[in-house]
């Protein structure tokens, strides 16, 4: 079993609040991960569920039971860190069965656990090494190892990625996801990267300036934002926009039907269209004019600037033959756009960041 | 921050280490003035204590005054009380040391005053020490007169013999109460470095206050908490002024009895006094030699002095 509910934690770092009003609930054998930039405040939630930091506010619940005042070792969660930190003075062995030792488990069964989880984290045939003897990877997965020998029922990981090479990430990020539907345990991950948290977790949630600003299934984040801010994190970069009048979201760029839901009429809305979505082309074929004011090529690619009146647009297309200071033509194909509810942040904010 | 140094030659990111002899040509100058400075000394003193005086006109190199020291009674008691003395003052000094970076970790960053009261011994020479110890401990000092003040004794002869005593306790405060911020210091950096983020993967992994004590803190300091005391071991071992002032007259600790035969009326106790010299070297050596292998170690497996 395991389930972590944190209700409404806040925390401060010597007065500066760091988290506010942090809503999250991670449901049994659920990997949710928590996803931010750097200094969102993620290692600080993290924290607080393995008890190394004590929330100002809040409630924070395992398996129904509130934590509140476990210290760490009470607790019935543990923490990968981003660094590997392993026991210097320890070999892989002892690193792994840390835990087990801690917890007096007698021996025999914590060599078989041991065994158990080192050919699971693929560290078969290392038990005698001396740490600094490992490769980063290796190492990395000793951390995971250290810490999955003590079952625990909620498994917190701490950027577990971040420190390895592109290769390496990709093979470790496939080992957690394997391990994690295997063993079914409760994860709560963070990464700053938002294509490993749409990749590796079955929920996602985005904390952005110590505040959780969306929770949804990848697929939710992505192509439903809550707000701009939220859309921008995710890559987005045109943002229009438009006033809404009896259903339809009237701008500069076109008239397109608001979802059913909305019932803001009259008022100014932002809408956001995602790169890949725009359509652009050499020919008179589409509607709104505009000038490439450049290129980047990015191999599978290409990024094009394009200025339509007072706005530039960004494009990204699989066609590489357009040049700096050509007159184009864009369409945002309707079932691209994406019309944010009123009561989301409005477009000026999100320029401040 | 750890080099590899097998790997860091390759790693087109980290600035290739000068290699051995472009060092040593760097260092050329500098080296040659320690070489002739302290070798040529040493080896001064290494002839004198095998009998080659040129005052007294002997030639023959022979290891005599070596064989005459190890076999003078004096010599053994010095060198057993000296033994006793470093052995005690560091053993003491360093389980202090231990409680006080502890207690200093604990404290930080929070409490800067402590930290720069710590400070103060490190700067203060030993003699002086040694002074404020006999001008503190003595039967006519400060400590013996508050406490006759007070009632507590009725006259100063009832003092206990704190320095120039038998037991040598006021050489072993002089130089407690001088290493402790040294060895605290080696301890709280590598406490500062890598000890708090260990604390906290041990208390993740289910290690209770005792537990993360005897499992992480003590292995992570082990390596410099024993390269500081075997340095202030050496330190006692061969230092004078401290045993010179708070010793007793006999036995002498070796520094002290080295110091008297070498000043000796007598030019024959000359070379002894040189071979006792000698030997004091060795052990300071062979303690430093330790204490760098203990960091070399420990700087090979990440934990950083
Ligand atoms: N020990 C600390 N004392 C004061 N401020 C801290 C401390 N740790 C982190 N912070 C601040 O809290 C914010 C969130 O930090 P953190 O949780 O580490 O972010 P993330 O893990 O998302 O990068 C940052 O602005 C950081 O500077
Ligand atoms: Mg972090």
């Amino acid at each position: 079993m395991g389930e972590l509910i944190l209700k409404n934690i806040n925390i401060r770092y010597g007065g500066e609040p760091v988290v506010r009003d942090f809503n999250l609930e991670v449901r049994n054998g659920e990997m949710v991960s928590l996803l931010g930039p750097s200094g969102a405040g993620k290692t600080t939630v993290l924290k607080a569920v393995a008890g190394l930091i004590r929330p100002e506010r809040g409630e924070i619940l395992i398996d129904g039971y509130s934590v509140q005042d476990l210290p760490p070792e009470k607790r019935d969660a543990v923490m990968v860190f981003q660094k590997p930190l392993l026991f210097p003075f320890m070999n892989v062995m002892q690193n792994v069965g840390f835990g087990l030792r801690m917890r007096g488990e007698p021996v025999r069964e914590a060599r078989q656990r041991i065994q158990e989880i080192l050919a699971l984290t693929q560290l078969g045939g290392l038990e005698y090494r001396k740490v600094h003897e490992l490769s980063g990877g290796q190492q990395q997965r000793v951390s995971l190892a250290r810490a999955l020998v003590l079952k625990p029922a909620i498994l917190l990981l701490d950027e577990p990625l971040s420190n390895l090479d592109a290769n390496l990430r990709q093979q470790m990020r496939e080992l957690i996801q394997e391990i994690q539907a295997q063993t079914r345990i409760t994860t709560l991950f963070v990464t700053h990267d938002q294509a490993e948290a749409l990749m590796i977790s079955h929920r996602v949630s985005l904390l952005l300036n110590g505040r959780l600003r969306q929770v949804g299934k990848p697929r939710e984040l992505f192509y439903r934002p809550a707000d701009p801010e939220v859309a921008r994190f995710f890559g987005a970069r045109n943002f229009i926009q438009g006033r809404v009048k009896d259903g339809w979201f009237q701008s500069e760029f076109g008239t397109f039907q608001v979802p059913q839901g909305f019932t803001a009429n009259g008022d100014w809305l932002t809408a956001t269209i995602r790169p890949e979505d725009l359509r652009v082309s050499p020919d008179s074929q589409f509607e709104i004019q505009g000038e490439i004011q450049k290129i980047n090529f990015e191999g599978s690619a290409t990024r094009i600037w394009v200025r339509c009146r007072t706005t530039e647009f960004v494009v990204l297309t699989s066609e590489a033959d357009f040049f700096p200071g050509q007159n184009v033509r864009i369409h945002l194909p309707p079932d691209k756009i994406r019309i944010f509810p009123p009561d989301s942040k409005e477009f000026e904010k999100i320029e401040e960041i | 921050m750890t080099v590899k140094s097998e790997n860091s030659g390759v790693d087109a990111r980290t600035r290739p280490v000068p290699g051995g002899w472009v060092l040593v040509r760097l260092m050329g100058p500098a080296l040659t003035i320690v070489a002739v400075l302290f070798g040529g000394g040493l080896t001064l003193g290494l002839l004198q204590s095998l009998g080659h005086l040129p005052a007294a006109g002997a030639g023959v190199l022979t290891v005599k005054h070596f064989v005459a020291i190890l076999g003078d009674p004096d010599f053994l008691h010095s060198l057993l009380l000296t033994l006793y003395i470093a052995a005690t003052s560091t053993v003491v000094a360093a389980g202090i040391s231990v409680v006080m970076a502890l207690i200093l970790i604990g404290l930080a960053p929070r409490n800067r005053v402590v930290h720069f009261i710590f400070q103060i011994p490190l700067t203060v020479p030993h003699l002086v020490i040694a002074a404020a110890v006999a001008f503190m401990l003595s039967p006519t000092g400060l400590c013996s007169r508050v406490v006759l003040k007070l009632g507590l004794i009725s006259s100063s002869a009832d003092f206990p013999l704190l320095i120039n005593d038998r037991w040598g306790i006021g050489i072993m405060l002089a130089y407690v109460w001088k290493e402790i911020p040294f060895i605290t210091l080696m301890i709280l950096a590598v406490l500062r470095h890598t000890g708090m983020e260990l604390l906290e993967v041990g208390q993740t992994l289910k290690a209770g206050r005792w537990q993360r004590l005897r499992y992480i803190i003590l292995p992570t300091i082990f390596p410099s908490l024993a390269a500081a005391s075997l340095i202030v071991f050496a330190y006692t071992f061969g230092a004078f002024e401290v045993p010179f002032l708070l010793g007793q007259t006999y036995p002498m600790m070796l520094p002290v009895w080295a110091y008297k035969n070498y000043s000796d009326v007598d030019l024959l106790a000359r070379p002894e006094g040189i071979a006792t010299g000698m030997l004091i070297a060795l052990v300071v050596a062979i303690a430093i030699v330790l204490a760098q292998g203990l960091s070399q170690a420990a700087r090979r497996r990440g934990i950083v002095l």
